[in-house]
């Protein structure tokens, strides 16, 4: 129970009052001018504010065009490279069809979003190219690695999987149905991409289905590695073998909200 | 909870997969079969039968009981018509996946279009790899110019 009296109270609070008036008194309210006479170290940056960030439709077709750029650009790498021979000749005519597959789906969901009012984007992603692509094809191409050839499919292998992924996914995204439906119509030829390519790098019919390596207990690439269309990471294990016998593994994930092209997102190509 | 139309949509959506799963069961039966293909359509079959649960799952008291017999009969002659049971299962699966696509184009709830769509993604791999046991031209495997079956 208090024990303050009603005019114990009333004087408290006058004296609260009149504290903050002091108090306001010494801040720049009293006209107090910034001479700098204290230094400070080192300069702090002006603040731009971010600029409005609405995760649309058309973000979203925006983001998906980009990563079929993403893939043209992996399998142009692949091309250039000049890798894909002997056994692996025929991954040549292989990436020569799929790039036009991807060439496709970019006019078209590109298409989708100059329907509903946006820009069209005819870019890679900028964060999948630097944080996946780019450091994949430098230990790829590194002269110690003695799989570039195989590992430069893993890459596209990779990447056709995040593209399916990334079209799966947005279906839970779209608000119009029948975005919903285009978009899986293309993420499920990206998903007969990224079997045929598993085939390749794991052939079989017995490697169809999930398996693991006996050794490391790593799952082995599948054509058909889940029941259902995974949204998990997509691991990517490339370069020269360590003495254990691993390999560097990069986690790919699909565009999240730091990698989605918004509206104000410019292709800089 | 599924709208009246998501409903009678997923229900459709059901009884393909319950017809599917049966024809992937008269295939896998098959005695011409190897061991390591029997063991493919043994996968995809239980594949399919994993759709058919959770779609039953979804639909609950709404669910299908049973497969669509005239689906089931024509998917059976593709079979038995066919000399080459990859293709004939390949012409399936891209049956599937038009069908469950078109359903998506209708369907109110985003959540069970996603997962339609993650049907989807696998039964287009499933077609891939059917595909790759008969031939090796790419378009096969890579073209869906099947006709979607729609509630009637």
């Amino acid at each position: 129970m208090s024990t303050f009296t009603r005019r114990e109270l009333l004087r408290l609070s006058g004296v609260s009052l009149a504290s903050g008036l002091v108090l306001a008194a010494c801040g720049k309210q009293a006209g107090v001018v910034d001479d700098e006479a204290i230094a400070v170290l080192g300069q702090s940056q002006t603040l731009k504010p971010l600029a409005e960030a609405e995760v649309t439709d058309a973000v979203l077709l925006r983001t998906a065009a980009s990563l079929e750029y993403n893939a043209i650009e992996t399998y142009a790498a692949a091309l250039d490279l000049g890798v894909l021979t002997g056994d692996l000749r025929k991954v040549v005519e292989i990436a020569k069809r799929f790039s036009a597959d991807h060439s496709e789906h970019a006019d078209a969901v590109n298409s989708l979003a100059v329907k509903l009012g946006a820009k069209e984007y005819r870019c890679s992603n900028t964060r999948i190219s630097e944080t996946y692509i780019a450091p994949a094809l430098k230990i790829i191409m590194a002269d110690d690695n003695p799989n570039q050839a195989i590992d430069i499919v893993a890459l596209a292998h990779a990447i056709e999987n995040l593209a399916a992924q990334t079209y799966q996914g947005v279906v839970a995204l779209l608000t119009d149905p029948m975005l919903r439906a285009d978009a899986i119509r293309i993420g499920q030829q990206e998903a007969r991409h990224a079997a045929m390519l598993a085939q390749i790098l794991n052939p079989g019919l017995k490697n169809v289905g999930p398996t693991s390596d006996p050794q490391t207990g790593k799952p082995n690439i599948a054509a058909v590695p889940s029941t259902f269309g995974s949204l998990a990471n997509i691991q990517l294990s490339i370069g020269e073998p360590k003495p254990d016998g691993s390999r560097t593994t990069l986690l790919l994930e699909t565009p999240s909200l730091n990698s989605l092209v918004y509206d104000f997102v410019a292709c800089e190509a | 909870m599924l709208s009246s139309s998501d409903i009678k949509v997923l229900a459709f959506a059901h009884t393909l997969e319950l017809t599917t799963r049966d024809t992937y069961a008269a295939a896998v039966a098959r005695k011409s079969l190897g061991d390591d293909e029997r063991a493919l359509l043994e996968q995809f079959h239980a594949n399919h039968v994993a759709y058919e649960q959770s779609l039953n799952g979804l639909l609950s008291k709404n669910a299908a009981t049973k497969r669509d017999d005239a689906i089931y009969t024509s998917f059976n002659a593709k079979l038995s018509e066919s000399q080459n049971i990859w293709l004939a299962l390949l012409e399936i699966e891209n049956t599937m996946i038009v069908s469950h696509t078109k359903a998506i184009e209708t369907i109110e709830s985003a959540q069970v279009a996603a997962l339609l769509a993650s049907m989807i993604t696998v039964e287009a791999r499933h077609a891939a790899i059917l595909a790759s046991q008969s031939t090796t031209n790419l378009s096969t495997a890579l073209d869906n110019n099947a006709t979607a079956l729609v509630a009637s």
